[in-house]
């Protein structure tokens, strides 16, 4: 087996206008590894290529250049896709259905047999608080609602890869906090999870590591621990100093060829990470 | 097996709109209409109005609705997105296409399904009340072509294939059949049809007095009676069963009394039927060509879709549906601006140069036509009212020779649709 659940050498996407001409460059020269039961988180602007990114994993759209591999398999192979659970940036459910009915369909695509299907469709549901809704068409549902039944049908198969595309846009903060439990339980059952989002809260508390993508350019790569960290970097954390203290401070550190960075009131780190890199461009 | 779930996914999804109910009772309400529609006065022309209004009118009503449905299913679903969730599950492109094209499959079989039996128990019903002449047309007749035809005597002159006799026993046209009898079966009747030209020196007459001889081939037994024959009209006559049964081969012969009128002939022009009482099977037979059509049109409209956008793909369906009605008018294009051009037979003074533009023209398109006739599907095959108006029925060979038209232009249809469709990007 594989030791790598999605495997990116040199992903390069470029998109084409009307006549064919190549004119978006939406993702260039992506190569990365996800290992097995890591929970990844792919960050970035919008507009940075994250969706595109999982639409060519997924054959959606076919690279420029580049191949990937998905649980050790091409990600061309139809075979893989059994063990893969997606959900997409919005959702896109069929309306005349109800949550039943549509979970019925796809765990059918599956192949998963009659009773297992019904049992997993009642639990999916409870499990995203949609039980009173259940045969209610979701035409008449909420986006929120939606997205609860989206992320439904995207672990019907009990995935051993889920890939979520900004798995908490348009939910509560309730919501929010369920995905981020269910994502951490996901890491417990050992499945690997590729989270896409620009909600750096997201991430935080969850992802094992992260990658950053800027204009389709991956910027940085690491663990969450290690970006944190910069070794050549020390922060003092004071309270209480004068004006003048802080200007003898960095006077003192001056003289002993020290560089002052930067002076100022600290911020939640993750944030500045991204926002000083997507600035530096 | 995935086919199958996405047939069944597609059926419930067309099923689910209402534009299928809105044509649905627009069909029946038609149905039920058609027998109090203005007919001409002949007598079977009630249940023949029933017939054409069914094949013709309803019929073009489920055409469309279908189109409608089917060149839209998958264009809808690209557009919607709703396809991410069905091709990121282990589902083959093709398998989308075939599933699609058996779940409208299905949805036209039981539109089919339902509005015939409304039809065909409606025309049983109306049929019930009517007088037995006007039920003419509730049968179905096995057709025997003329094995032998001549003249005997001479003939006064042959003009584009037809030859025309004078009246006065100048000249006795002659025609011989045989092998009528393969299966002997008393339910059987035979009736013979006569579709002659007539023409006469003697001024304008509706019909002329004709002599005609219907015997065995070999003892001579039947009889000669004088009937009249009307112009532009087929005549059609019992046969009594004695005289077909002996030897199963008849002979007939036709003659114009008048030495001033003429009847004009050919082998086809007298046609020997057996009768028999399937008019309900006949008619089974004719749906189910119809339902190939309909598979042909959805396979078609399903080829389309998967790589126009909906108003396209409805608009390219539609184009297609037509042309393969008017094969024959497009092969004959060019020809008609050729005619236009050199009229044959016009008065002169209509007679004009060639314009050198339009020849021009004519040279550019005429290959190109014939090619697209060529490819466009032959609707045409599937005309089975031709047969049901005269009651007529429908040869097997003809349903095979639909089937295996339909099963071969429609593999190469889903070939082609399967590549487009795995070439295709979903943005
Ligand atoms: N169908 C398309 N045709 C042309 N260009 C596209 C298409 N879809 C996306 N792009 C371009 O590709 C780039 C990356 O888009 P992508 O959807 O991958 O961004 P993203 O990172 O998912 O953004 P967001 O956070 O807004 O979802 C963008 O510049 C976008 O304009
Ligand atoms: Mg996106």
């Amino acid at each position: 087996m594989d030791k790598y659940a999605v495997k990116i050498e040199g992903l390069t996407k470029v998109y084409k206008d009307f006549w064919r001409r190549k004119k978006i460059p939406a993702l260039t020269n992506l190569s990365l590894n996800i290992e097995r039961g890591e929970i990844f988180g792919l960050l970035g602007p919008n507009g940075s290529g994250k969706t595109t990114t999982i639409k060519l994993l997924l054959g959606l759209l076919f690279p420029t250049s580049g191949k990937s591999w998905l649980l050790g398999c091409p990600s061309s192979d139809l075979k893989i896709k059994s063990k893969i659970g997606f959900l997409p940036e919005e959702t896109y459910l069929y309306k005349f259905l109800n949550a039943e009915e549509i979970l019925d369909f796809y765990g059918k695509l599956f192949d998963i047999q009659r009773k297992e299907r019904k049992s997993r469709i009642d639990r999916l549901i409870r499990d995203v608080g949609l039980e009173p809704y259940r045969k209610r068409p979701l035409s008449q549902y909420s986006k929120g609602m939606l997205r609860r039944i989206g992320l439904a049908q995207a672990i019907i198969n009990d995935p051993d890869l889920v890939i979520l595309d900004e798995p908490t846009s348009g939910l509560d903060p309730i919501g929010s906090r369920e995905i981020k439990d269910l994502i951490l339980e996901f890491k417990r059952q050992g499945k690997t999870v590729l989270l896409c989002t620009h909600l750096l809260a997201d991430v935080q508390n969850v992802c094992d590591r992260i990658a950053i993508l800027d204009k389709g350019v991956l910027q940085v790569i690491g663990s969450v621990k290690e970006l944190l960290s910069q070794k050549d970097v020390i922060e003092f954390l004071v309270r209480n100093l004068s004006e003048d203290d802080v200007q003898a401070v960095e006077s003192f550190i001056k003289n002993r060829d020290g560089d002052v960075l930067s002076i100022g009131h600290p911020s939640s780190t993750l944030e500045d990470i991204f926002i000083n890199i997507i600035r530096k461009n | 097996m995935v086919i199958f779930i996405i047939a069944h996914h597609t059926f419930r999804e067309a099923i689910r709109k209402k534009i299928l109910y809105v044509l649905m009772g627009l069909g029946i309400l038609i149905i039920i209409a058609a027998p109090f529609f203005p007919t001409i006065d002949e007598p079977d022309a009630r249940v023949k109005m029933m017939l054409v209004v069914f094949f013709q009118v309803v019929m073009l009503l489920c055409v469309v609705g279908v189109i409608l449905l089917s060149a839209t299913s998958l264009p809808y679903e690209i557009e919607d997105r709703t396809i991410y969730g069905v091709l990121s599950k282990p589902v083959s492109r093709l398998k989308i296409v075939i599933g699609k094209i058996i779940g409208f499959a299905l949805l036209s079989a039981l539109i089919i399904v339902i509005l015939s039996l409304l039809n065909v128990a409606y025309i049983k019903q109306i049929a019930s009340g009517l007088p037995e002449s006007c039920r003419g047309v509730l049968k179905a007749r096995d057709e025997f072509k003329a094995l032998r035809f001549y003249i005997q005597g001479k003939s006064h002159h042959t003009s584009e294939g037809i030859v025309w006799i004078k009246g006065g026993r100048d000249g006795v046209a002659f025609w011989s059949f045989s092998d009528l009898c393969k299966t002997p079966n008393n339910k059987t009747s035979f009736e013979v049809e006569f579709d002659l030209k007539v023409e006469s020196g003697r001024g304008f007459v509706g019909s002329i007095p004709v002599v005609v001889g219907i015997e065995d081939a070999f003892q001579g037994l039947g009889k000669t009676e004088v009937l009249s024959l009307m112009v532009d009209e087929p005549l059609t006559l019992k046969i009594d069963p004695e005289v077909v049964q002996k030897s199963g081969s008849v002979n007939i012969t036709v003659f114009p009394i008048h030495e001033a009128d003429y009847i004009g002939v050919t082998q086809k022009d007298v046609r020997l039927f057996s009768v028999q009482k399937g008019f309900i099977y006949n008619y089974a037979k004719a749906i189910v060509i119809t339902f190939l059509k309909f598979l042909l049109i959805v396979i078609i409209a399903v080829m389309g879709s998967t790589y126009l956008s909906a108003p396209v793909s409805i608009a390219a369906a539609f184009v297609v549906f037509l042309c393969g009605h008017i094969l024959d008018f497009i092969k004959d294009f060019s020809l008609l601006i050729h005619r236009y051009d050199v009229p044959g037979h016009a008065l002169p003074t209509v007679l004009r140069k060639p314009s050198i533009l339009l020849i021009y023209v004519d040279y550019i398109i005429k290959k190109p036509l014939e090619w697209f006739s060529v490819i466009m599907p032959d609707f045409k095959r599937f005309d089975t009212l031709k047969f049901l108006l005269k009651g007529i029925n429908i040869p097997l060979e003809t349903i095979g020779a639909v089937f295996a038209y339909t099963t071969i232009y429609a593999g190469i249809c889903i070939f082609i649709s399967s590549i487009i469709f795995k070439k295709r990007e979903f943005l």
